[in-house]
């Protein structure tokens, strides 16, 4: 009897080795390392009409991407920027823009704990200069979803039937910062020593399901927190993008309201159009010439009214081009016409541009 | 005496299975598709194919990426014992980590199919869209798979989009050059 139950044991075991080396065959994975990285030179003029200009050449930003996967599921991934060449006296930012575990268990299921991105919009976590038109990313997206918004905290990720979605919580808002000129922005506390007694919870589905479109919606939630004050702000955004035979059409349109101080609302949207005309061509290059128009306004409603909520009303029209001899390295040139409603002071921007990923 | 026999191959079952599960899904998988993939009863054989070469420099340089390695999985579908299509399984690097893909081929080299067998990155899950994949139908070595213009990209799956269409592109072409071997 001993003998039977050993004679299994051994069967049992022989059974699984044998199908074990068999399945092993289609096992791909190998631990291993990932260097990546983007960056983007800068030119930027600017003329107001009262004829003073400003002439600037920027290395706006040099990121190095670094991972690690030690298995199937368990990975690292960072990102770490350098912005404007150097860090000097309050010159220049050096950040940790993404650092993080990553469990993927499935395709439908993921999570991430470390320094994570909010997911909102189109931008915030595909900021690499070739996705986007413009030398400088939109204004929208520097003001309304203040890219490249990150921080410490946990998200849920997965992909499932066409939809894509992901569920944040990570350190919230600093409201002694937020302003009318640039409304949020200013809060982010970038990880440093994160106040985390106020948190913030975003949540976004996209749906993929229909070739070349992209349309999704967001919202983020948070009782932001400063020394000083408290103000609860929720941002809701839609936000859709169509890449198709050659066109390519982008548009973003979001919310911020506030429950103190006296800004009640920021709101913008912006839209793309451009056409790769470099399809007509035998050749491997996009040549997209592109128009864009933006409207913003980080002071929409105020509790004071009036000119308040004219100061800081832009509206932008751009015509560029982007030319991309492959697909990892972009060049750009853009002119615009940017218009404030109080005084409808314009300023003439121009702008060239190289960017590359990889 | 039987609990403790139990107990045993359970060990060995969660100690040896549990580091292959993923490789069972992809073989389980793509098998799944070639039966799926033909309406009457086929029977298929599968084999490792070591890459020639010069034929692996040649593709790695028309194509601008490198085979992810020396070896490639085909599979043989035959009929009555008469081959009516291949498959071929391999992998291409996304951002950080592979995508396993999967092939069919009719005799003549076009593609019947195309499937993202294993995707393991936390963005570009996309790729891995039926109706994605489906514009790769009917295209051969002679194909143009430029993106943006014969292939669609997918808003935020550049990299994933880039690599797997080399990826297929790659196999398209491999077929002419190995198709008497086969």
């Amino acid at each position: 009897m001993r003998y039977g139950f050993a004679t299994l044991t051994v069967l049992v075991a022989m059974f699984m080795l044998q199908n074990i080396g068999f399945s092993q065959e289609f096992d791909f994975f190998e631990p291993h390392t990932t260097l990546g990285g983007y960056g983007e030179l800068h030119y930027n003029y600017s003329k107001t009409e009262d004829g003073k200009s400003k002439k600037i050449l920027d290395f706006h930003r040099f990121i190095i991407f670094f991972g690690y996967a030690w298995t199937e599921e368990w990975s690292f991934k960072s990102e770490l920027e350098l912005e404007h060449n150097l860090v000097e006296e309050g010159q220049g930012e050096l950040e940790l823009e993404q650092a993080y575990v990553n469990y993927h268990h499935a395709n439908y299921l993921g999570f991430q704990a470390g320094v994570v991105l909010v997911s909102a919009g189109l931008i915030n976590e595909y900021h690499e200069p070739p996705r986007f038109f413009g030398v400088e990313r939109p204004f929208y997206n520097k003001v309304i979803i203040p890219t490249t918004w990150f921080g410490n905290g946990l998200a849920l990720y997965g992909f499932a039937s066409g939809f894509d979605y992901k569920l944040v919580v990570m350190e919230g808002l600093n409201s002694d910062k937020f302003s009318a000129s640039s409304g949020i922005r200013n809060g982010r506390q970038k990880g440093f020593k994160a106040d985390a007694e106020n948190l913030l919870y975003n949540g976004k589905v996209d749906y993929l399901g229909i070739p070349g479109l992209k349309i999704g919606v967001s919202y983020i939630y948070n009782n932001a927190k400063g020394d000083s004050t408290t103000n609860q702000i929720g941002l809701a955004e839609f936000h859709a993008q169509y890449q198709k035979s050659g066109l390519y059409a982008a548009f973003e349109v979001g919310n911020i309201s506030y429950d103190s101080g006296d800004i009640e609302a920021s709101r913008g949207f912006y839209f793309d159009l451009a056409y790769d005309f470099g399809r007509f061509f035998q050749i491997q290059s996009k040549i997209i010439p592109f128009f864009r128009y933006t409207d913003i306004n980080t002071a929409a409603e105020t509790i004071s009214g009036g000119n308040s909520e004219k100061e800081y009303h832009y509206t932008q029209w751009m015509i560029g081009l982007s030319f991309l001899p492959i697909n990892q390295v972009v060049f750009k040139v853009d002119y615009g016409k940017k218009t404030i409603e109080l005084g409808s002071v314009t300023t003439d921007l121009f702008n060239l541009g190289v960017g590359y990923m990889f | 005496m039987i609990l403790k026999s139990f107990v045993t191959a359970v060990i060995y079952f969660l100690f040896f299975s549990s580091a292959n599960i993923f490789a069972q899904e992809i073989k389980e998988r793509t098998e799944t598709i070639i039966t799926e993939s033909f309406e009457k009863d086929v029977n298929f054989t599968f084999r490792k194919y070591t890459l020639p070469p010069n034929i692996k420099r040649k593709i790695e340089y028309i194509v601008k990426q490198k085979f992810f390695k020396d070896l490639l999985y085909v599979y043989k579908i035959s009929l009555n014992d008469t081959a009516i299509a291949f498959g071929f399984l391999d992998n291409v690097i996304g951002k950080s980590m592979p995508i396993t893909f999967f092939v069919l081929l009719d005799v003549e080299g076009n593609i019947i199919s195309t499937n993202i067998i294993k995707y393991r990155e936390p963005y570009g899950g996309a790729v891995s869209n039926e109706n994605w994949n489906e514009q790769f139908t009917g295209k051969n070595s002679d194909s143009d798979f430029t993106i943006g213009k014969s292939v669609n990209g997918i808003s935020g799956a550049t990299i994933s989009v880039n690599s797997v269409t080399k990826g297929i592109r790659k196999i398209t072409l491999l077929y002419e050059e190995i198709k008497d071997d086969i």
